[in-house]
């Protein structure tokens, strides 16, 4: 591919919006694959894509940059990632690529806009720090555990579960449900104790289960509770 | 660094395997009773299995028609993102009771908040596959869901811990892996081509970005709810159209909900053929991209050693390679638990708790295949896979496309 070719397809991106031909930006996805392996290659192009974040490019124009740094992203881009974490718009985009870029700069982002969103900007940060198994997000997913809006409490739950370490699964055992979060803190604790017996801590999955047990269960829960606390004798 | 839940996920897979024989020996089966039993020719209405249908368009209507003739089946909702089609579906339930005691709903959750309902069906576009599946199962359904199954691994890994977590009866959604590929099938099972060393499907094509421009949005369309957990877009009537087509003028041309033909076909052909080699409860540890004369093509290497092929030159669709001069033992060819075909394998396994034909894990293990080749072709290398930890080997630019961040409010 000529530099040429892919210079066009950066500058389209100051102009490009809905309706645009996409594969007007194939050579940036062409450029990505083909600097597979070349650091320098890949911090030159990713220096490119984090500049249209910080220009007034349209949404599918960013649109079109976070779904290519989620692809090579770094810990460089996380800032202007970062930014639009609040834009009502922009803020699934963001974390399309931050949920997916290993450093923990990515999910240092994702805790610190946590509390500056409401609703359902919340909810998107917090299952994104439940798929990213962010440990540093327990003590304030915990927290939101006791939220008044139950899909905030519940979506947390879940997060802990993703999480589904020993500290998740305290977290969870300590939660008091609600009308609303009952079903979702029951699943995230079978989330969590299917884990700790993946990962060899029977003794603590067992807790859980038996935590479970006597919180008045659904059938379906007693179920998986009691076939859980079985598998947790098992040698 | 972070452990992902990715990562986390690790050896789920055995304890989930495992804990089914743990029921048994707890006096519970391993897939939880459904309420719904009979045994007379016709069950009372009371005894059928009550059944809803989500995603009623054109796969969706069919699998509608077939669960509606179910004698073991009582139905009782449906639910649509576009009001007419939910209407039109209603009218064919209450016109098959002769009654209008169908329910009409426009969001999934709060057809599954009814605890009347046994199963549900699925059929919505590819990226709210997994969603429905995991929300179903946590609500205590069973569940025939159509293929692909799903959109990404993660979302396969996921539905499949759902399911075992409740017990649950959940079913993909292909016919033709039972039914279009018998002779080969036979074939290799019977043991006469002798040891099996690879098979190929010729699939495609791939789903390709989408930039339409806005057109007005229907009154009758719930544009958020179509979108659910994919990236915002606006409207068009090419984005959302449900035609089997993939050349631009269906969602199943678009990487943001479907993998194109690769999966749609894919999940066909790639069923079938794992079907017909017996690979179907394995996935693969090497992804090799092959470029044989400037051609590219993928060949994913089991554990058992056998060979699946995509569009490997020369090799025709399902083209089996066995060992020339050997045979082999023949063994029993799974299928239907009973005769009726897919949908009444799945009405079946309700009843008697087994596990379907298409089984989560089997079908998701096929779509799984899809995803692997297209990551292959997109990245233009060749990949390593862990099973055990549902992880790319040394790759972690790899390891991003294991799954997608959901628009909010739309969680796993």
């Amino acid at each position: 591919m000529m530099p040429e070719q892919l210079d066009k397809a950066f500058d389209t991106l100051k102009t490009y919006d809905w309706g645009v031909d996409p594969n007007v930006l194939k050579p940036i996805d062409e450029a990505i694959n083909a600097s597979h392996g070349d650091a320098a290659a890949r911090k030159n192009l990713e220096e490119r894509l984090i500049a249209v974040l910080k220009t007034e490019a349209s949404r599918a124009a960013k649109d079109a940059v976070c779904r290519a740094l989620k692809n090579i992203g770094t810990a460089a881009a996380v800032p202007a990632l970062a930014a639009l974490l609040t834009d009502d718009k922009l803020s699934h985009m963001a974390r399309y690529a931050l949920e997916r870029i290993q450093e923990p700069d990515a999910g240092q982002a994702l805790r610190t806009a946590l509390p500056k969103v409401a609703a359902k900007l919340k909810i998107g940060i917090i299952a994104s720090l439940g798929v990213r198994g962010e440990a540093t997000a327990i003590a304030p997913l915990q927290a939101l555990l006791a939220d008044g809006d139950a899909a905030i409490a519940s979506a947390a739950a879940h997060a802990l579960g993703s999480i589904g370490s020993l500290e998740a699964a305290k977290a969870l055992d300590a939660a008091k449900p609600g009308a609303g979060t009952k079903a979702a803190l029951a699943d995230a604790s079978l989330d969590c104790a299917e884990s700790l017996i993946a990962t060899g801590k029977k003794p603590a999955a067992k807790v859980t289960y038996e935590k479970l047990l006597t919180s008045n269960p659904s059938k379906l829960v007693l179920a998986a509770a009691t076939r859980g606390k079985e598998a947790c004798t098992e040698k | 660094m972070m452990q992902s839940s990715d990562q986390k996920k690790t050896t789920r897979r055995d304890f989930l395997k495992t804990t089914g024989l743990t029921t048994v020996a707890l006096g519970f089966p391993t897939i939880i009773s459904s309420r719904a039993l009979g045994n007379a020719d016709v069950p009372a209405p009371s005894n059928r299995i009550v059944m809803a249908g989500i995603g009623l368009g054109n796969m969706g209507g069919g699998d509608l028609g077939n669960f509606l003739n179910n004698k073991d089946v009582q139905y009782v909702a449906v639910c649509d993102v576009r009001k007419h089609k939910r209407a039109e579906h209603k009218g064919r339930v209450d016109k098959q009771y002769n009654n209008g005691d169908c329910k009409e709903f426009g969001d999934f959750r709060e057809l599954m908040a009814r605890e009347d309902i046994d199963a549900v069906h699925i059929a919505t576009p590819d990226h709210w596959h997994a969603l429905m599946v995991i929300e179903a199962c946590r609500n205590g359904k069973d569940v025939y869901c159509q293929k692909p199954e799903s959109r990404t691994l993660r979302e396969g890994a996921l539905m499949v811990e759902t399911a075992r977590r409740y017990g649950r009866v959940v079913s993909g959604g292909s016919q033709r892996v039972f039914e279009d590929y018998r002779k080969i099938v036979n074939q290799c099972w019977s043991g006469e081509l002798g040891p099996i060393k690879s098979i190929n499907v010729n699939v495609g094509p791939m789903s390709q970005a989408c930039n339409l421009p806005p057109e007005n949005c229907p009154d009758d369309m719930d544009w958020e709810m179509w979108l659910g957990p994919a990236p915002w877009a606006p409207y068009n009537s090419k984005r959302c159209d449900g035609n089997f087509s993939c050349n631009g003028n269906s969602w199943r041309s678009y990487s943001d909900y479907s993998s194109g033909g690769m999966t749609d076909w894919g999940a066909h052909h790639f069923g079938g053929a794992t079907y017909a080699v017996d690979i179907r409860e394995l996935q693969p540890t090497d992804v090799t991209l092959v470029d044989e004369g400037g051609k590219k093509y993928v060949a994913l290497k089991y554990p058992n050693g056998v060979t699946l092929t995509h569009n490997r030159p020369g090799k025709g669709n399902l083209d089996v390679e066995g060992t020339p001069g050997e045979k082999r033992a023949p063994k029993p060819v799974p299928g239907y638990s009973v005769k009726g075909g897919i949908y009444a394998d799945f009405i079946n396994c309700v009843k008697t708790r087994e596990k379907p034909f298409r089984d989560i894990e089997l079908a998701v293990n096929s779509t799984a295949v899809s995803h692997f080749c297209v990551l292959a072709y997109t990245l233009n290398r060749s990949l390593k896979w862990d099973a055990a930890k549902q992880q790319f080997i040394g790759d972690e630019e790899a390891n991003r496309f294991l799954d997608r961040a959901r628009r909010e409010p739309w969680q796993l």
